[in-house]
């Protein structure tokens, strides 16, 4: 039988601001926070250090003093292991990559427990300076950066090209953020829990037109670990667990923009990684329970629900609108919070859509739990979506 | 193609990096000369100008004359700036398909009288800083 492996446990920070500035008196080391982790992880799964063989990290922003932090930790947790220690970078797509590489090292046969695990910490530093390095992070720093392109312009660009294409309205493309703050408000990991009204997502000040601020994700520091286990050692400890059943991967050969000009607004590389995983797991779109989502700004959402066949073409903002979306709806989306009230600290906000999807399918979500949840998929991705990483995962209890 | 220039009484607030491969763009871009690489092996242009065809492989790539003249596939105006762009700050950029069957993104420069809507006739145009030049695009 093929091997097969589950997210038997997790741990994680509240999302927000939690670096510190460079001149305070008192500063937050990033290694004091993931040891902390990695045992209230370890814990939770129920299995033991020494059954550990691989830990894959996201790595750390450029902001974190100590580098090669991978190996760094494992000193301070002496974790000696057989399997692979590194860190891992994908731009958006580097947490959902650490998920996926530990996951690969239980399936090679190279450990029985791997971590996937890493903190981001950004927060203290101004917005303007981090968009001088975040501006170098999608499109050509040459050709589309000299002209001030960031990250957040192109999904922008997606709203406006969308709302053209099928008539949807600010209103119910902003819908997905009031939904979002909705869910975050049950979610004590959340960045921002306060609920918010239609009418305050549509005053807010424009970032990039048409989204304002309440359909961009704020600045955040996060820290989460996933312990993730070979089937055998997941039905030995006998507690719930999430066991992975489809996984798929697209680049479409593009960077920001399709050079052959093409429908921006499809993301094909979503539909066709949607298309693998949901193929390898034997299920169609309708079987998915709940959806945790890379979606950093209101229309991504849109556009996902979408690609991932939730709704037809053109009709997911409408649906966000009618509560489709919604805990309670027919097809509950970010049930965290999301990128935009969760929070967003990018290289790891993958990590933290797994513990929310390994809680939701392990029946502790409390009041954001979805009833009977059994079938959860969560994306990961870069760019404009050029590149998507879906993970399909089954509720076992 | 020769592109209208624009004077911008200022420096560029992000300049690009110039290769001995891209030199003769930026130099032919301050001369108004709109251009990339066409591959002589499958006939297709690409932009930004590259010494590889990224469709079939080939090296066998030459410079010649793009058209200037496209459609509006998408535009924003960014309010949240880095740093270096923030006394520029809101300033609109875009996606144009120019008409040759070439995808762009550049800065997007305001035309008295004509709203920014997809589906409308874009022009290039380089604007000349006191540095060097950047292209742009606006309403034709």
């Amino acid at each position: 039988m093929t091997r097969r492996v589950a997210i038997v446990g997790t741990s994680a920070i509240p999302v927000g601001r939690h670096q510190t500035r460079s001149d305070e008196p008192l500063q937050v080391l990033e290694q004091e926070i993931m040891t902390r982790l990695v045992i209230d992880a370890v814990h939770d799964a129920g299995v033991e250090k020494k059954d550990i063989q691989s830990l894959v990290f996201t790595v750390p922003r450029p902001y974190t003093l100590q580098k090669y932090f991978h190996t760094f930790l494992i000193c301070h947790l002496r974790l000696a292991c057989t399997g692979t220690v590194m860190e891992v970078m994908g731009n958006g797509m580097t947490a959902a990559l650490a998920f996926d590489q530990a996951r690969n090292e239980i399936l090679l046969g190279r450990a029985e427990v791997a971590l996937a695990l890493g903190i981001n910490m950004e927060a203290a530093t101004s917005a303007q300076d981090h968009a001088m390095s975040s501006m170098r992070t999608t499109g050509d720093v040459d050709f589309q950066a000299s002209g001030g392109f960031i990250p957040i312009s192109w999904y922008a660009m997606d709203a406006m090209r969308y709302m053209h294409d099928y008539g949807a309205t600010r209103e119910q493309i902003g819908a997905v953020a009031v939904k979002n703050r909705f869910h975050a408000s049950f979610n004590p990991l959340a960045q921002y829990r306060k609920p918010i009204t239609i009418e305050e997502v549509m005053a807010q000040r424009p970032i990039v037109e048409p989204l304002g601020l309440y359909d961009v994700p704020g600045r955040s520091d996060g820290a989460a670990c996933l312990v993730q286990a070979s089937e055998e050692v997941a039905n030995t400890v006998g507690r719930p667990y999430a066991i992975l059943r489809g996984r798929g991967f697209c680049h479409d050969g593009s960077h920001q923009i399709n050079e052959v000009p093409n429908d921006m607004t499809e993301l094909i590389a979503a539909k066709q990684a949607g298309a693998t995983a949901y193929n390898e797991a034997g299920i169609s779109a309708g079987q998915i329970d709940v959806a945790e989502l890379y979606a950093p700004c209101t229309i991504v959402e849109v556009l996902v629900s979408e690609a991932l066949g939730f709704f037809p073409r053109g009709q997911g903002a409408l649906a966000a609108q009618d509560g489709q979306t919604r805990l309670g709806g027919r097809i509950p989306l970010s049930t965290s919070g999301g990128l935009t009230s969760r929070g967003h600290p990018a290289y790891v906000t993958s990590l933290y859509n797994m513990v929310e999807m390994a809680d939701q399918l392990r029946g502790r979500a409390g009041e954001r739990q979805v009833a009977n949840a059994r079938m959860g998929l969560t994306t990961g991705e870069l760019g404009n979506y050029n590149a998507a990483l879906i993970h399909v995962l089954e509720a076992a209890r | 193609m020769t592109l209208e220039s624009i004077p911008v009484a200022r420096k560029r607030a992000y300049p690009p990096r110039m290769s001995a491969f891209t030199q003769p763009f930026w130099e032919g871009l301050a001369k108004s000369q709109w251009k990339s690489t066409c591959c002589e092996a499958c006939g297709k242009f690409t932009f930004p100008p590259k010494p590889i065809c990224p469709h079939c492989w080939s090296d066998n790539m030459q410079w010649k004359g793009l058209s200037k003249r496209g459609t509006l596939y998408s535009w924003t105006r960014v309010h949240s700036a880095p740093k270096v762009f923030t006394d520029e700050a809101p300033y609109a950029f875009c996606v144009v398909d120019l008409d040759i069957g070439l995808r762009i993104a550049t800065r997007l420069i305001e035309h008295k009288g004509v709203a920014f809507k997809p589906g409308i006739p874009m022009e290039v145009v380089v604007l000349n800083f006191e540095d060097g030049p950047l292209f742009a695009s606006r309403p034709a």
